[in-house]
């Protein structure tokens, strides 16, 4: 691993384009700004593998696989659940 | 109307589906980019996110909001113009579902996935409130 030295306000540069600045350091917490281009994910490493882990979790080899879906209530209405997609939804062309 | 009875209402074929674009992919996943969000209406609440090219590969996602209405993530302001979402209405916010058992089942409301309904891309966001967040919080079910 490399390690660097760098002081409050100081930045170092990863692969010319990604910009990492100490911009606060309080007792034993470094506040980081990151500048990245947006196709660039940046995430805490350990909230990154608590989903990582999850996603693995939950994959499943497909619908087939899955036997029974848990009985959830209904929801009272009849509400939009918001989920389908607008505009490209075959179902709207019937 | 709601929009899922719409598709129950489609002759044939009676499943809809629509090609999902994750430029992303899911965190641990970055590598599959393509997707394909699976509604059938004897499956309601629930969808399939699977992947584009391999049925063997796939999620069961649902809506959160209408399970736990409390549920608001809170989504980056960089997550918004990644996906490039105009109004919190063309925004379609679907959580993870891991099921383990019968009847048994999680939510990740840690890492939501929100689809632009317009453009069909979605990501897998971290929202800035989601320390809030479980990403195994239970599903409601209803008991036999």
């Amino acid at each position: 691993m490399l390690v660097l030295s760098r002081k409050l306000n100081e930045s170092i540069v990863i692969d010319g384009h990604i910009i990492v600045k100490v911009v606060r350091v309080d007792g034993d917490v470094v506040k980081l700004g990151i500048t990245a281009p947006m196709e660039v994910p940046v995430h805490r490493q350990e909230v990154y593998e608590e989903i990582q882990k999850n996603n693995l979790e939950a994959l499943t080899q497909g619908r087939a696989a899955v036997s029974a879906l848990p009985r959830v209530p209904r929801p009272k209405g009849d509400a939009d659940t918001g989920v389908w997609p607008r505009n490209r939804n075959t179902a709207k062309k019937q | 109307m709601n929009r899922v009875e719409n598709v129950a209402s489609v002759p044939s074929p009676a499943q809809a589906e629509n090609t999902i674009s994750m430029p992303m992919g899911l965190l641990g996943f970055e590598r599959i980019k393509e997707y394909v969000l699976l509604a059938d209406p004897a499956e309601e609440p629930f969808l399939w996110l699977q992947v584009s090219n391999d049925a063997n590969l796939a999620f069961l996602v649902v809506a959160p909001q209408p399970l736990l209405p409390s549920y608001k993530p809170e989504i980056s302001p960089e997550d918004v113009a990644f996906l490039g979402l105009d109004s919190a209405a063309d925004a379609a916010v679907l959580s993870i579902v891991t099921v383990r058992g019968p009847n048994h089942a999680t939510l990740n409301l840690k890492g939501p996935i929100v689809l632009n309904r317009r453009t069909l891309v979605a990501k897998q966001v971290i929202p800035a409130n989601a320390a809030e967040f479980s990403v195994q919080h239970p599903l409601p079910v209803i008991q036999p």
